[in-house]
C-alpha cells in the first residue's frame, strides 16, 4: 500500500474511534440549517402598532382598514391621546405610533394637505425602521388613492412599483441559506484539518512521523484530503437540507456549485496548515483560526451585503475569499448562474487557494 | 566497527541562552553497545537524542550513524532508527494493535516478517489488543511504544528515559528486553535517572550543562573514585545535614537513601571516630552511626558534578 494509503486508512480508523466526531459531523450542518434560519430571521412581520385616530371619519377608518389589511401590522391599541400612546411605545408595548390629526377628513376635502404623523421605536432597529417604511408606503399609497377617487389631479403621475427579482418575496431566509453552507464547510474545512495536526503536535505523535521515512507532504496530504472529503460530505447535508427544506438550488448548478466548494476546500486545508504550522497547542490554533474565520464570516458579505459596508472595507473584501465563495454560492442558488456568470470570482477563488497552499507550505518548511 | 560517531555537537535554542547541547571532542559508540547517558533534567540529553533522530538540525559539529550523516543522510538514518521519546506519544485512539500495524506499515514492513523481534515484548500486550492505546497503565504504553520503535527492526534504537513512571519489575523487565536486543547486534543508547539501572550499561556517558562530563564503564568510573566517602546516620536526619556542612574537613554532603553521604577534603586526616564524637559532642546528636563506605555510580556522579 502507498504511504498516502495507510496514512489515509490511519485518519479514517482515528475518526471512527472517536465517539464525538462523526456525531459532530452530521448534526452541525443538520442544526445549522435547521435552527439558525428560523431563528435569525430579520424579516418583518406583526410590527405591533398603536393608532391615535383623533379625527374618527369614514376616510380614517379607511386608512386603518388598509393597514390592517396589508398583514405586516397588529393593532395594539386605539389611544385618544399621543401621551397615552407614547406611553404604550415607553413600555415596550408597541412598536409604531401612528396619529391621525382631527379634521383629517375635512381637509382633505378642501383639498388641503393633512400631515400624518408616524413614531418608530428604534431599540429593535429593523422593526422601527423597516415597519416605519411599510407604513410610509401604505399612507402614502392611500393619499393617491384619494386623490383619484376624488378626482383631484394626482401629485404623482408616476408611480414606482417595486419588483424584487430572484427573491421576490425578499425572504431573509433565501438570502442566508447560502450563507450558511459556507459556515458550514468553513468549520468542517478549516477547523477539523487544523485540530487534527495540531493535536499530533500536544500529543507528540508527529515526532514519531518525523522520525520515519514518512514524507511530510504525504503526511499533511493524507489529513487535508480526509478531512476535505468530510467537508464535502458536511456540505452536501448542507445542499440537501436547503433544497427540501427551503427549496433552494432549484435552478440546478450543482456542478458550479461543488466545483467552488472543492477550491474553498482546499484554500481552508492550506489555510488551516498555516494556523497549524504556527500553533504549538489547541488553544493558539482555535483562537487564532476563531479570529480569522470570524473576519472570514463578518466581512465578506455572508450576513451582511457588502454594498451596505463603509468604502474602505469594501475594498478589504477583495482580499477575502469567501466573498468569492459566497458571491458564487448566490448567484447559482438564487439566480442559476453559470462558469461563463462568474470566471472572476472562480478565477480569484482558485487564486487564492493555490497562494495560499504555496504559503502553507513554504512556513511548514521554515517551521522545520 | 563505530556504530554512532559524534563529532563536537553544539545546539543552542534561542539567542542569548547557554548551549542546550555542546559536546566537545568525538564520542564514538560501538556496534552492539549499550550505552546509557546519565544526567540531571534540562542536561541536554534530549537534545543530543533529538539531534541524532535527525528532528532537530545542530548548530555546528557532525554526528555519524551507521555511515550516514545525520544532516546530509537524514532520510536513510529514518530507515535504520528506533526512537522512543520520554513521553508515550502513540495514537491513543486506536488500539494497541492497530498502533502496531500502523507503525510496521510507516516503514514498510508487515507486522509477521517482524514480530520475532519483538514476541517477548508483546506477548505481555497480546491479551490487551484491543484496547485503546490510551487505555494502557503507564508500563504497558511502555512496552508497546518499545514495540513500535522495533517493528521494522532498527539497527540504532533510542530510548529517552524509558523507565522515568514505570513500576519495578516492568523496569527489570526492560531492561532484559535491551539485553536481549543488544545480543542480536543492536546498538542502544538509553538515558536514565536511575544511576542502578546505569550500571547494566556496557558504558555509561555522564552529562551535565551539555557536555559529558566522562564516558566510561560503570567499574572504571567507580574505581576512579579517588576520596574517602563516609555514611553518616542520626536520629535527626534534616539537622544533621546541615551541621555536616559545618564540619571544616567535609567537603561535600548529600542525602543518599535512608543515610547521608560525605566526602572529605582532599589530604584530611580526619578519622569515622572524630567524625562520631563531633556530631555526639559539639551538635549533640543521638543515635549517630558513621562508617566509611564504597562509592557507587551515584557518588561518582554528584562529585563529578562538583568539579565543573
Amino acid at each position: 500500500m502507498s504511504t498516502f494509503g495507510y496514512l489515509f486508512i490511519k485518519e479514517l480508523k482515528q475518526f471512527r474511534a472517536n465517539p464525538f466526531m462523526p456525531v459532530v459531523l452530521v448534526l452541525l450542518p443538520v442544526l445549522l440549517m435547521l435552527l439558525v434560519p428560523l431563528a435569525a430571521n430579520m424579516e418583518v412581520k406583526d410590527v405591533r402598532l398603536a393608532i391615535v385616530d383623533r379625527d374618527r371619519s369614514t376616510l380614517s377608518g379607511r386608512l386603518t382598514d388598509k393597514i390592517s389589511r396589508s398583514g405586516f401590522f397588529v393593532f395594539t391599541s386605539y389611544e385618544d391621546t399621543y401621551e397615552a400612546a407614547m406611553e404604550e411605545l415607553g413600555k415596550g408595548n408597541t412598536d409604531i405610533i401612528l396619529e391621525i390629526p382631527a379634521g383629517m377628513e375635512a381637509d382633505m376635502g378642501k383639498g388641503e394637505s393633512v400631515e400624518i404623523f408616524i413614531a418608530a421605536n428604534a431599540v429593535n432597529n429593523t422593526k422601527g425602521s423597516m415597519g416605519g417604511g411599510y407604513l410610509t408606503s401604505i399612507v402614502s399609497d392611500f393619499s393617491d388613492e384619494i386623490m383619484q377617487s376624488g378626482g383631484f389631479a394626482s401629485h404623482q403621475p408616476l408611480k414606482i412599483v417595486p419588483q424584487f427579482r430572484y427573491n421576490p418575496h425578499l425572504e431573509y431566509k433565501l438570502f442566508m441559506v447560502p450563507a450558511l453552507m459556507i459556515v458550514v464547510i468553513i468549520l468542517v474545512g478549516g477547523f477539523f484539518p487544523t485540530m487534527s495536526i495540531v493535536s499530533e503536535k500536544e500529543s507528540g505523535t508527529i515526532e514519531q512521523m518525523n522520525v520515519s521515512p514518512v514524507r511530510k507532504r504525504d503526511f499533511i496530504l493524507s489529513k487535508v484530503v480526509f478531512y476535505g472529503i468530510l467537508g464535502l460530505f458536511a456540505f452536501t447535508l448542507a445542499i440537501l437540507i436547503a433544497h427540501f427544506v427551503y427549496g433552494l438550488a432549484s435552478h440546478g448548478g450543482l456542478i458550479e456549485i461543488y466545483v467552488s466548494a472543492v477550491i474553498f476546500l482546499v484554500f481552508m486545508g492550506g489555510f488551516g496548515l498555516i494556523i497549524s504550522n504556527y500553533s504549538e497547542t489547541m488553544l493558539q490554533a482555535v483562537f487564532l483560526m476563531l479570529f480569522f474565520v470570524l473576519i472570514f464570516m463578518l466581512m465578506s458579505g455572508i450576513f451582511t451585503p457588502v454594498s451596505s459596508m463603509e468604502t474602505w472595507s469594501q475594498y478589504v473584501t477583495y482580499i477575502l475569499p469567501t466573498r468569492y465563495f459566497v458571491n458564487i454560492l448566490r448567484a447559482v442558488c438564487l439566480k442559476g448562474s453559470h462558469f461563463a456568470d462568474l470566471t472572476f470570482d472562480f478565477v480569484m477563488l482558485s487564486v487564492f487557494a493555490v497562494v495560499i497552499n504555496a504559503a502553507a507550505v513554504i512556513t511548514y518548511k521554515k517551521q522545520n | 566497527m563505530d556504530s554512532i560517531v559524534i563529532h563536537s555537537l553544539k545546539k543552542t535554542y534561542g539567542k542569548g541562552q547557554p548551549p542546550a547541547v555542546d559536546i566537545r571532542g568525538d564520542l564514538c559508540i560501538s556496534k552492539g553497545e549499550l550505552f546509557g547517558i546519565i544526567g540531571p533534567d534540562g542536561a541536554g540529553k534530549t537534545t543530543l537524542f533529538r539531534m541524532l533522530a535527525t528532528l532537530v538540525s545542530p548548530d555546528s559539529g557532525t554526528a555519524v550513524l551507521e555511515g550516514y550523516d545525520v544532516m546530509a543522510d537524514y532520510r536513510k538514518i529514518r530507515t535504520i532508527l528506533g526512537y522512543m521519546p520520554g513521553r508515550f506519544s502513540l495514537y491513543s485512539d486506536l488500539s494497541v494493535r492497530e498502533n502496531l500495524e500502523f507503525f510496521a506499515s510507516v516503514f514498510g514492513k508487515d507486522l509477521e516478517s517482524n514480530y520475532g523481534l519483538i514476541e517477548n515484548i508483546y506477548c505481555r500486550l497480546k491479551p490487551f489488543e484491543r484496547r485503546k492505546a490510551g487505555k494502557l497503565s503507564g508500563g504497558m504504553k511502555q512496552k508497546l511504544a518499545l514495540c513500535c520503535s522495533l517493528i521494522h527492526s532498527p539497527s540504532i534504537l533510542f530510548l529517552d528515559e524509558p523507565t522515568t513512571g514505570v513500576d519495578p519489575s516492568s523496569r527489570r523487565e526492560l531492561w532484559e528486553n535491551l539485553a536481549q536486543l543488544k545480543a542480536s547486534g543492536m546498538t542502544i543508547v538509553v538515558s536514565t535517572a536511575y544511576m542502578d539501572e546505569a550500571c547494566r550499561c556496557d558504558r555509561v556517558g555522564m552529562m551535565k550543562s551539555g557536555r559529558f562530563l566522562t564516558v566510561d564503564s560503570p567499574e572504571r568510573i567507580i574505581s576512579g573514585f579517588d576520596r574517602r566517602l563516609v555514611s553518616v546516620k542520626s536520629d535527626e536526619m534534616f539537622r544533621l545535614l546541615h551541621d555536616l556542612r559545618g564540619i571544616g574537613d567535609v567537603d561535600r554532603c548529600y542525602t543518599f537513601g535512608e543515610t547521608h553521604h560525605l566526602t572529605l577534603k582532599p589530604g584530611s586526616r580526619m578519622t569515622v571516630r572524630e567524625i562520631g564524637s563531633v556530631l555526639a559532642g559539639k551538635y549533640g546528636h543521638k543515635g549517630v552511626s558513621v562508617a566509611e563506605t564504597d562509592a557507587t555510580l551515584e557518588d561518582c556522579y554528584m562529585n563529578l558534578e562538583e568539579k565543573l
